[in-house]
Formats: structure tokens, C-alpha cells, sequence
């Protein structure tokens, strides 16, 4: 058993688990996307990023490939963390605004607005699909080709694939395929529809952890104060400087 | 030759020794460049070329060549180096070869024709430890490259090659080695700088019976090319470092991942492999020491993102080449899930050189963070183009300047991009930071695998952004979400900006986006990815918010911006792709409609614009760039030729009155576009004379009264009255002319007032300054002038008043004092070559220190010599006095024209106007209201002595801004892309036309016929030239043809 802290608290897990196993196993929520339990973690999203380390000398990475180690300080809530998130999402609804999954995740992130070029491309290649069909369906009918911008998922050569099953599980998996509530209405809408269906919540928890889904009121309440209090200070700060 | 196995260490040494003993046996070498670039200039020809010679004249014995690989000196590439003295040849001709030989190997004599020659003193220079380029460099690695034939290893072994592995073998055990590295304080050389000890010792200690090591030679930095350098040259050093490695960690296979894409380098490196193995260097049981280790090459497809490790060691185990997390690192889990180490090219190289020499030796080079030396490829704007070696911790200026020669023409260094598409622009105000991995990350670049580009004030700062970002794009695995939308979406937007449709706020959102991409990312592209846009940011903001707001490209690059460069380079862009089009198709009229149609004073500008527009035509690549001003004058000549359509008094259909002030270029330009508008307006001249400058500070044998009478005829048919001798404080004031029922008033009195030197005796007899000179000259009044005549200065008021005296009957000798050189002096390039002509005579790095005077009469003038030293503020190198060398020129006359200041003593305090200290008044400089309600300004008075063009813009400007105010408008300037308003059809050029490389030049006075008046110097195109000088034009601007607005 290994011991790490995540969010101000220590955890032990079992030697071998990943952070975001970790985290969830203590049921702390990371939100992910190109995550699935039934397959290899990919890393792809980017949207799992915690920040780790101690001090000035932090850094992000996807904790669905990081290796739990002993003494590891994890924040899955820090302020960087939940910036890079939302830009992160906002990356993806610019390219994939159909998606029910991409909607939902903008909406829980309070992210409400595009500022890129939408382009409705139905596809973030989270690379679930190309898993999928190799992993579980062991086909291996699919991959990716290309890199950098032209980078897309295709049979090889783009012909009709002879070990498709058409099995349908790229499309189960597809996390883009689901189509979000308002159908009908513009592509590039962001439809912010369940953005007020979770109770108010910390934001960001930085060294703080609440252990309930939804979130406990006390902490919001907590920050709130000190957040006033700070604000008190600046001030008479201030006017001391004059 | 077959080559027999070495059972032994001892077998070794005494092979080496007999390799020695037969090389030191030849004493005079020819060493021939034949490395990829060399090859790119023909030097397989040239190698040819000697081995012919050597053979017709049965040589053999005599001559020894030694072809090599690069020598690190592109620009002189194809080169030859004679040994023992290192007498160096550059850019030869298979022709070369004969006389080489010859002269030179047989009967030592040097040949002039072939040396370099240094572009900034001129000199030839015979050897190379002379040549600026290698006299700075320590050359640890690169030397090697001159002394062994890379196909060779009994070249190497000759040279001591190996010696390193014999001592590990024989002497050291593993722990001894990694402390050694780790003593040495060597860093990883492909950029992130990690100890090199480290790395060896994780992988050593790893568990696995087992592991791997690797030689990471991808490198496919645009513009980087030092591995590849090393790889063809000395492919045996790397070798033996990568065998060092291996014993070290306990490996028992190696790689080499090489670039697909460089066939020389893989040709030597696996002769290498094959002739090591033939010496039992590689494979089972090497030197009897029991240890096994292979090498294979693996070649590379040519994806940049197969350098990162973990990404490289993907495309060796056959899969798609992207990188994965790590942890687990490479030495803990790397190739097929084992142990493994990987370096990078250099730092290989480096390992033997540390083994033999000691970590003692090698940790004196460098700083106190980062010790030996680091190969970067210098490259792009710079003069000396090529591989430098250099201790880790010299600064940017020593390497730019000192090793790279500068910039070439003169140009201003703008900044160096160091470490490739991942790295960062670095900007003149750094250039004396040092170069190590700390010092560049913090400066927001990298120090990378070496790459620098320079880049020059003719680069677009968004441009090279925007290029960086197109490479990443496309070179990015696109696995990561971050790295692959993230950076496409910075190119986007940085589109945008280029082409003019950036919003403001897009600054921010890059720099949102570029933290996010940096900071989650999986790998070091991602990582780095942002550092382009990041560093261009941070020290080029204001060029980002030129392209945004005022949609403008200061380096006239952006083609979505700019239309042409000339037209956008023109202070009032005047449309000069479409009347040089119409005149090219001998449409004259129409062409002086185009260019009547931007610029009121056609005439004025015709003779004496600067010009901007042709300092950035692309046609000076390839030749010289159009003279535009010249087909200006050719279309105003044409003009005045025929009948001259007299002005129409324009209607008057507003009755706000307008007072301009001042009847110069700014002063004119404001009053005919307000005239056009329908204003009353009446210009106040202080002077009995109209035109301001134009009239009595420009001699007449650059711009003819005619001339700018015509002009000022065409200003005054259009409705403009003028006053003249009516001078603002004494005859009119401010408030005086807002009495007498003038709306809104334009101040454009110009700078009238002469600077003084301060040194003793400048107020003696037989001083003028400048000014007052040419206005005596251009009004004809008398001049007491005297047979010497010494102008100190180097501006276009110092070449206009020696130019003028030297017309003057009685002066014999004129002499300008400047304290720069040509490169620097401010003046017009063309009226000091005019000058030169004339038999003006320049003294250059030269300052006064005292006025020699008699009786308070001037005698002379006590002179100091300088040197330039570093840049300052100005960009230009600062003159420092050399300690005696004072001298003295008699002079009878003495013309101070070392700058001009506007004359504000008028202003009785101020009359509520903001004056800055150097005595100009202050304007909004978009608008150029001043700080007083309905009152303007611009021109000279505003920004202290500038160019008439300058004058015109500001007036024109001014007078919409006056337009605006007047009508209650707010006074918010809107900007837009350039564009012109018509697309002329281009010319169709014949064969020869294309082929033809000769210019028309323009026709002038002989300096004969100039001596004693003031017949203009410049005799204008013929007809025929001015079409084939017009012809001549590439026509930037149809390129954007479909955005016609």
C-alpha cells in the first residue's frame, strides 16, 4: 500500500493504481472523457488533469495515466486545474457542439460561451472507439491516421474494413455520437441547459476535499468568509497606504 | 583493406600507434569539405576535381587530400583547408583545384583570388584561425571533423579514436564512469538539459537482465542542423560514446534513429558500424573484455514529434509515433517495456572527449550551471551562416555579432529565435544574455538542439509566429487535445491577426490558450508548443496590437495587411501599384490621377520623398527595387508637359472657418483636403515666403522653385487664401484668430530652430548654423562664405548645406564632420553618394571637440577620431573618441547642422498648448488634437525634424480630424487593411524581359556640369525608361486580388 494526499487528504491505495483510480476510489470525482475502465487509459483528453507537487515547482498531468506513488500531493481542484479545464472543454465544444457529452461537461463547468471558430466536426478523437474495437471487440478495424490537425479515425486506407463486424460498439462508446437535447437549434450553440441543475458548490477546493456528491454548503460558506475577511484586509491595507 | 578482429586492448593501442606513426609520416594536407550542404554547392565536383589533378600529374606521393565532412562554415562552402598552416579557400570552382594544388601544396604560395574576405573590413584573410567565424568558436567537437575522413576509421583511430573505450574497458569500472559524467557536469544536448550522470545511473540501477540504449539523431528542427553535421563527419566519435554508454548500463543492443531524410549520415554511420564491427570494436566479446553490443540505425519517416523519447522508442517498436506518459521513464520502462538510456547526438560525442581528457578539463568550459561547449546552427539573417561551437554561457552578442558577423546590408537585428518551433524570440534588448538552459527558459525560449534563427527589422514578428505555429500544427502526433486543437487554434487566430481581421481582445485569448496548451500538454511539444506565441507576446506585444488595431504590418510582410509593401509603407499609401501599372502600360494621365488623387504636393514628393515605399519593394531580392519616386517624377513630368487641367476654384459649402498655421507640407496638405471638404480656409505663413522647409530649407538643385510652385499654384486655384508675413504671437495669437470667428485652428509651424553643440567658440565670426545658411542660399540673399568650408553633421541638412556651399563660386574645399560611418548617417543615401560625387569630402568617425578661433574669428576646428562601439538606444552603434588622436582642419567657414528643434518662443506660455521638453507640442497621436479645445497640430512641430511625406500624412490627417470636430463628430480614428481601389490588369512580359538583369537608371547632371548652380541634379526618365523601369514591377498587390472591397 502506497500513501499520497490528495486535496489536503491522505489516501492509501494499492501500489500499481492510477490517481484518478485513486481518486475515485475515495470518491473524489475527476471529471473525464477519453477514460474508460474496461480500457487502457489513453491520456488524450487532457480533461483529468490534476495538478501534483508541492510548493512553486507544480505541475498538470492526465491522472488516468499517473502512476500513484508514495508521498505524491495531488489537487484535482486547484484554480490552475479547473482554468485548463474549462478552456480545455471550451476547445472541445468549438469542434464537437453536437455532442450531448461535451454539452453536459461545458455546463457543469459553467462553461457558457465559444470563443473559437466553430467547426462541427462530430468527433473529438478521444480515441475510445479505436480502443474499443481493438481491445474488447479485438478487431482492430479502426485507428487513427495522420497526425497534428489532419489527424482522424479511419479504417486503413479509408476502404470498407473486411474485419468490421459492424458490431456498433465504436458507436456505443462514442462519446460525441450522442446527440445533446437541442437538437434543432444552430450547430454552434452551447446550450447551458443543466448549468443551474447542481446545487452551488466550491469551485475550486484547492487543499480542501468535501467527501459528499453534491457538495457540502459549509465549505462555500467557509471561503465565502475568508474570501470577506481577505477583502477586509486588502482594504485596510489600503488605507493604511494612504 | 581487410581489416583483422582485435582480440585485445593491447591490439589496440599498437594498431594505433602504427596508424599514427604512418599519418605524422605525411606533413601537408588538402582537406576537402564534403558534407550535405558542401555537396548542395558542388564540392563532389571539386573533390573530382583534385583527385583528377593528383592523378594526371602523378601526385600521389606529394599531395595528400582528405575529404571530410562539413567544416562548419556554410556560407563558404564549397572550402578547402591546406594543413599544417590552415591556409583556408573558400567557395571553389572545380576550375580551382589545378591551381590549388599547384600553387599552393607544391610550392606553398597563397592565392589571393580564393581567401575570404571579411564583409565588414574588407580584408582577405589567409588562415583560418584568423577568420572571425572560427577565431571566437571552441571547437571541442566540430575540429574533429577537419581531421579525420569520416569513411575512414584508421583516420580515427590515428587521431587517438577509441582511446576513451580502452581506457573503460581497461581501467574504469561503471560506478567510475557515471561518476566521471556526473563530475563533468555534462547535459543532455537535445534541449531539456538533464544530467547526463543521472540518466545513466537510473538506468544502470534499474532492474532487467535486458537493456537498451539509444541515439536520438532525429532532428528535424527547421534550421538545425549539428547532429546531422557530427553524424556525417565524425560518425566514430558518437560510436564509441554510445559503447561507452552501453557498457555503463549493462546494454547489450543499441540504437541509432536517424533521420530518413539524411542519406550521407546514414551512408557513414553504418560504414562506421561495419568497420568497427571488422575490428572486434562491436560486437561479441569486444577487446577480449567479455562485453557484447550491437548497433542498428533506425531511420526515421520524418515526423518531428519521433524526437520526443518516448514517442522515438513508439516508431522503433513499430507503432504510430506518439508519445506517452511518463512516468514510467525510459529507464525504468522504455523500449519493449525494458531499461533504456537515451542521448542525444551531441551529448554522445561528448562522452569520449570527457573519458580521455577527465571531468577535471572539461568542467573549466562553460558557466557555473552548464559546462562544455554546445553546437548551435546559426542561420537566417545573419552574415556568417554555419555550425558555431561555443562554451555553454557566451552571450547572444558574441555569437550574433562577433562569430556570425551581424546582419547582412546593415539591417537592424530584430531578434533570434533559439531552439526551433518550440523555442522563443529573443529581442535586441537581451542580446547580452547568456546562453545556457536556465537563462533561455526563463527568457521564455529553450535552449533546444541549437537551432538560431536571426531575424531582422524586414521580419513580421506575427509572421514568424504564425509560421512556427503552421509547423507545429502539422507536426504535432495531435494525440493530446490540448497540443493538437490548442495550437490550431493559435494559428487561427494568428491568421486572423495577419490578415487583418484580428479583435481586440485576441492577444488575451492567445496567451489564455498558450498557458493551458503549455501547461497540459502531455509532452515536451506541447509543452514548448506555446513558447512561440508566448515569447512573441511578451516582447513584441505592440507589433500584435499594430496588426489588431491599426492594421498595419511594420515590416510590411503580411500580404492579407499590407496589399503591397509600397503602398502600405507610404505614410498616405499612395497607390503605387496602380499608377506604376498605368504607367507600364502607358496610361500617364491617368497615372498622375492616381497619384493627384493621395497627395497634394506631387511635385514636392516626385523630388524629394524618402522614398520608404522602395526600401521594402520586393524587387531589390533580385536585383534593385523600382524606382518609384522616380516614376512619380516621370508622371509629374509628364504632367507639366502637357496642358495642365488649371483647378477649378472648389466649391465653398460650409462656413466654419479654418486657420492653418504655418505653409508648410503639413500646413498645405491640411488646407487642400479641407478645402475639398468645402471649408474657408486661410493659411498664416510667418514668413514673406509660401512653402515653408520646401521653399528655404530645400536647395534648388534637389527640388526646382517651378516645381513646387506648380504644386502650391494648384493649392491656391483650389480656394485656399494665405497670408504671408503673418507670424503667430506677434501678428496673430490663438485666442485672437478663435475672435475673429475661426472654428478651429491647425498648427503647423514646423522646426525652425537650430541646435547648438556646446563647445567653446561656437559663437565666433564664421559660424552659421545650418538654417539660417540655406535660407540666405534658397531666398538669394548674400553669403559671406569662405574658400574652406567644414559642415559638422550627418543628416540631410548637413549634406544640403555642403552641397550648397559647395556650389558657391568662392568655395573651394567643403568637408562634412560626421562622428559615424556612411552605414549610420541619417541623410538620404542618394545625396551623400551625390555628394561624394561632387567632391564634397566626408570626414567619417570624426567628432569636433573645439573651435579654433583668432581674434574671435574662426580658424579651424580641433577634431577627435572615434570607433564604433556597442548598439545603443537608437540602434545604432555608438561612437567612442580614441585618446589621442586629435587633429585640426582649417576652416574660414564652419556650418553647424546637427539637428533642428521647433521654435516655440512664439507661444507666450504656451497659449494653453502642452509642450513637451524638447520643446514640441503634444498631440493625441491618432487624432492630433491638442490638449485645447478646436486646436490641432502636426508636422515638425509635433514630432521634432521629420520627412515631408511625414508633414503630408500628418496634415492630411489632421485635417479629417479637424473635419470630424468640426461637424461634432467624435474624433475616433477607424483603421482598415490597405487595398487599392482599382486592380490595374498586369503587363504581359516578354522572354528577354524576365532574363533582362540591367536597370534603367536614372539620368543626371554630371558633377562638372553641377559646379557653380543650382540646375537640378536628377534629369527624370525618357518616356521609354520610365515604361521599362514600370514593367519591371511584380505587382504584390494582385496577390490579394479577391478581397477587393
Amino acid at each position: 500500500m502506497i500513501t499520497l494526499t490528495i486535496n489536503g487528504l491522505d489516501v492509501k491505495v494499492e501500489e500499481g493504481t492510477t490517481v484518478l483510480e485513486a481518486a475515485r476510489f475515495w470518491g473524489i470525482e475527476i471529471p473525464t472523457l477519453c477514460y474508460h475502465e474496461g480500457l487502457t487509459p489513453y491520456g488524450a483528453c487532457r480533461l483529468c488533469v490534476v495538478e501534483i507537487g508541492r510548493g512553486e515547482n507544480t505541475k498538470l498531468v492526465s491522472s488516468c495515466t499517473y502512476p500513484a506513488e508514495e508521498g505524491l500531493v495531488v489537487r484535482t481542484h486547484s484554480k490552475r486545474v479547473v482554468n485548463a479545464r474549462k478552456m480545455l472543454v471550451e476547445l472541445m465544444l468549438a469542434r464537437a457542439p453536437g455532442s450531448k457529452t461535451i454539452q453536459d461537461l461545458a455546463s457543469s463547468m459553467g462553461v457558457t460561451k465559444v470563443r473559437f471558430k466553430v467547426r462541427n466536426d462530430d468527433c473529438i478523437l478521444c480515441g475510445l472507439c479505436v480502443r474499443m474495437c481493438e481491445e474488447q471487440m479485438g478487431a482492430k478495424a479502426i485507428g487513427f491516421v495522420n497526425r497534428g490537425y489532419k489527424r482522424e479515425v479511419t479504417t486503413p486506407f479509408r476502404l470498407k474494413s473486411d474485419v468490421c463486424r459492424t458490431c456498433g460498439a465504436c458507436m456505443y462508446i462514442c462519446p460525441a455520437c450522442q446527440m445533446r437535447c437541442q437538437g434543432p437549434e444552430p450547430p454552434t450553440t452551447v446550450c447551458g441547459g443543466c448549468l443551474n441543475l447542481s446545487p452551488p458548490c466550491l469551485e475550486i477546493y484547492e487543499d480542501k476535499m468535501c467527501y459528499l456528491e453534491p457538495c457540502v454548503a459549509c465549505l462555500k460558506k467557509e471561503a465565502e468568509e475568508k474570501t470577506e475577511s481577505k477583502k477586509q484586509q486588502n482594504k485596510t491595507h489600503n488605507e493604511n497606504n494612504y | 583493406m581487410k581489416r583483422e578482429k582485435l582480440k585485445k586492448i593491447e591490439g589496440l593501442r599498437r594498431l594505433r600507434e602504427k596508424l599514427a606513426k604512418q599519418r605524422a609520416a605525411k606533413k601537408s594536407w588538402v582537406i576537402i569539405s564534403s558534407g550535405t550542404c558542401g555537396r548542395a554547392r558542388g564540392s563532389s565536383k571539386v573533390v573530382q576535381a583534385f583527385k583528377d589533378v593528383v592523378k594526371k600529374h602523378n601526385l600521389e606521393e606529394k599531395v595528400n587530400l582528405r575529404i571530410t565532412g562539413c567544416h562548419g562554415f556554410c556560407q563558404a562552402e564549397p572550402n578547402v583547408i591546406i594543413s599544417p598552416e590552415e591556409i583556408f579557400y573558400q567557395r571553389l570552382k572545380p576550375e580551382d583545384a589545378k591551381e590549388i594544388v599547384m600553387e599552393t601544396v607544391l610550392k606553398r604560395r597563397v592565392i589571393p583570388r580564393l581567401l575570404y574576405v571579411d564583409p565588414q573590413s574588407g580584408e582577405r584573410i589567409t588562415y583560418k584561425k584568423d577568420i572571425p567565424f572560427y577565431k571566437k568558436q571552441h571547437r571541442l567537437l566540430l575540429e574533429n571533423n577537419l581531421m579525420v575522413n569520416p569513411k575512414s576509421i584508421d583516420d580515427y583511430l590515428a587521431i587517438g579514436g577509441y582511446k576513451a573505450l580502452s581506457k573503460v574497458l581497461e581501467k574504469m569500472s561503471s560506478e567510475e564512469v557515471i561518476e566521471e559524467i556526473k563530475k563533468s557536469g555534462l547535459r543532455g544536448r537535445g534541449g531539456a538539459g538533464f544530467p547526463t550522470g543521472k540518466k545513466w545511473e537510473a538506468c544502470r540501477r534499474a532492474k532487467g537482465d535486458v537493456k537498451y540504449i539509444i541515439c536520438n539523431a532525429d532532428e528535424g528542427d527547421p534550421g538545425a542542423y549539428m547532429d546531422r553535421s557530427l553524424l556525417e563527419g565524425n560518425p566514430h566519435t558518437i560510436l564509441e560514446g554510445i559503447i561507452i554508454g552501453a557498457y555503463v548500463i549493462g546494454a547489450s543492443e543499441g540504437f541509432i534513429y536517424v533521420r530518413g531524410e539524411y542519406p550521407l549520415a546514414v551512408e557513414n554511420v553504418t560504414i562506421a558500424i561495419n568497420q568497427a564491427k571488422e575490428y572486434g570494436l562491436l560486437g561479441k566479446d569486444i577487446l577480449g573484455s567479455g562485453f557484447n553490443f550491437e548497433i542498428k540505425i533506425n531511420r526515421g519517416a520524418g515526423a518531428f514529434v519521433c524526437g520526443e523519447e518516448t514517442a522515438l522508442m513508439a516508431s522503433i517498436e513499430g507503432k504510430k509515433g506518439e508519445p506517452s506518459q511518463r512516468p514510467p521513464f525510459p529507464a525504468q520502462k522504455g523500449l519493449w517495456g525494458r531499461p533504456t538510456n537515451i542521448n542525444n547526438v551531441e551529448t554522445w560525442a561528448n562522452v569520449p572527449l570527457i573519458i580521455s581528457k577527465g571531468a577535471d578539463w572539461y568542467s573549466r568550459i562553460g558557466n557555473d550551471k552548464s559546462k562544455g561547449t554546445k553546437i548551435f546552427s546559426l542561420v537566417g539573417k545573419i552574415n556568417n551562416t554555419g555550425l558555431v561551437e561555443v562554451p555553454i554561457g557566451i552571450t547572444l552578442r558574441e555569437v550574433i555579432y562577433e562569430i556570425g558577423g551581424g546582419i547582412p546590408d546593415n539591417r537592424k537585428f530584430k531578434a533570434v529565435q533559439t531552439g526551433g518551433p518550440s523555442g522563443g524570440c529573443i529581442p535586441r534588448e537581451l542580446l547580452n544574455l547568456p546562453v545556457d538552459y536556465e537563462t533561455l527558459t526563463k527568457a521564455g525560449s529553450i535552449m533546444g538542439s541549437g537551432g538560431m534563427i536571426v531575424m531582422d527589422e524586414d521580419t513580421c514578428i506575427v509572421d514568424i509566429a504564425k509560421y512556427f505555429l503552421n509547423f507545429l500544427r502539422e507536426e504535432s502526433c495531435g494525440k493530446c487535445l490540448s497540443c493538437r486543437e490548442g495550437i490550431q487554434r493559435m494559428y487561427e487566430i494568428v491568421t486572423d491577426i495577419s490578415e487583418g481581421k484580428g479583435k481586440e481582445g485576441d492577444i488575451e485569448l492567445l496567451e489564455e490558450l498558450a498557458n493551458v496548451v503549455k501547461d497540459t500538454s502531455m509532452c515536451g511539444l506541447g509543452q514548448t508548443g506555446a513558447n512561440p506565441v508566448l515569447s512573441t507576446i511578451r516582447y513584441f506585444r505592440d507589433e500584435y496590437e499594430a496588426h489588431i488595431k491599426y492594421k498595419r504590418c511594420p515590416a510590411a510582410v503580411c500580404k492579407g495587411i499590407i496589399s503591397s509593401p509600397c503602398q502600405h509603407t507610404c505614410p498616405i499609401e499612395t497607390e503605387v501599384p496602380v499608377y506604376v501599372a498605368l504607367i507600364a502600360k502607358g496610361r500617364f494621365e491617368e497615372a498622375l490621377d492616381v497619384i493627384r488623387k493621395d497627395n497634394p504636393l506631387p511635385g514636392v514628393s516626385s523630388r524629394v520623398c524618402h522614398h520608404p515605399c522602395e526600401e521594402k519593394c520586393p524587387a531589390k531580392e533580385v536585383g534593385k527595387p523600382i524606382s518609384i519616386r522616380g516614376l512619380k517624377r516621370f508622371a509629374v513630368d509628364y504632367g507639366l508637359r502637357g496642358r495642365i487641367k488649371k483647378a477649378i476654384p472648389l466649391k465653398q459649402t460650409k462656413n466654419q472657418k479654418i486657420a492653418i498655421i504655418g505653409s508648410g507640407p503639413a500646413g498645405l496638405a491640411a488646407s487642400y483636403s479641407l478645402v475639398q471638404k468645402g471649408y474657408p480656409v486661410t493659411i498664416f505663413e510667418a514668413l514673406s515666403v509660401v512653402g515653408g522647409m520646401l521653399t528655404v530649407g530645400i536647395p534648388a538643385y534637389r527640388l526646382p522653385k517651378e516645381i513646387l510652385n506648380t504644386d502650391l499654384q494648384v493649392i491656391k486655384d483650389a480656394g485656399v487664401r494665405i497670408q504671408t508675413n503673418a507670424s503667430l504671437g506677434k501678428d496673430i495669437t490663438i485666442d485672437g484668430l478663435f475672435n475673429q470667428g475661426y472654428k478651429a485652428i491647425f498648427i503647423a509651424v514646423g522646426a525652425h530652430k537650430s541646435l547648438k553643440l556646446s563647445i567653446p567658440g561656437e559663437n565666433s565670426e564664421g559660424v552659421l548654423d545650418s538654417l539660417e545658411f540655406l535660407k540666405a542660399v534658397n531666398l538669394g540673399r548674400a553669403v559671406n562664405l569662405g574658400r574652406r568650408v567644414g559642415v559638422i553633421g550627418g543628416g540631410n541638412a548637413a549634406v544640403d548645406a555642403a552641397r550648397s556651399a559647395w556650389r558657391m563660386r568662392n568655395c573651394e574645399k567643403v568637408s562634412i564632420i560626421y562622428r559615424r560611418t556612411e552605414m549610420e548617417m541619417p541623410a538620404f543615401k542618394e545625396d551623400v553618394e551625390s555628394a561624394i560625387e561632387e567632391g564634397v569630402e566626408i570626414q567619417f568617425l570624426t567628432t569636433p571637440t573645439r573651435i579654433l578661433t583668432q581674434n574671435g574669428k574662426l580658424i579651424g576646428i580641433e577634431c577627435i577620431r572615434t570607433k564604433l562601439g556597442e548598439v545603443d538606444e537608437s540602434g545604432r552603434r555608438r561612437p567612442i573618441p580614441i585618446k589621442g588622436s586629435e587633429f585640426t582642419i582649417d576652416l574660414d567657414t564652419l556650418i553647424l547642422a546637427i539637428g533642428e528643434q521647433p521654435d516655440l518662443s512664439f507661444l507666450n506660455n504656451n497659449q494653453g498648448l502642452e509642450v513637451s521638453s524638447s520643446n514640441r507640442i503634444m498631440v493625441d497621436p491618432e487624432t492630433f488634437a491638442t490638449n485645447r479645445k478646436g486646436v490641432f497640430a502636426g508636422g515638425d512641430v509635433v514630432t521634432g525634424p521629420n520627412t515631408v511625406i511625414e508633414a503630408i500624412s500628418a496634415g492630411k490627417t489632421a485635417a479629417i480630424s479637424i473635419d470630424k470636430y468640426l461637424r461634432g463628430e467624435s474624433l475616433k480614428r477607424r483603421y482598415s487593411v490597405t487595398r487599392p481601389s482599382v486592380y490595374v490588369e498586369p503587363v504581359e512580359l516578354t522572354e528577354e524581359e524576365v532574363a533582362e538583369t540591367k536597370y534603367p537608371s536614372m539620368p543626371r547632371l554630371s558633377p562638372k556640369e553641377r559646379a557653380n548652380n543650382f540646375k537640378e541634379v536628377e534629369l527624370g526618365f525618357s518616356e521609354e525608361l520610365a515604361v521599362k523601369e514600370a514593367r519591371r514591377c511584380l505587382r504584390c498587390d494582385l496577390e490579394r486580388k479577391e478581397e477587393k472591397e
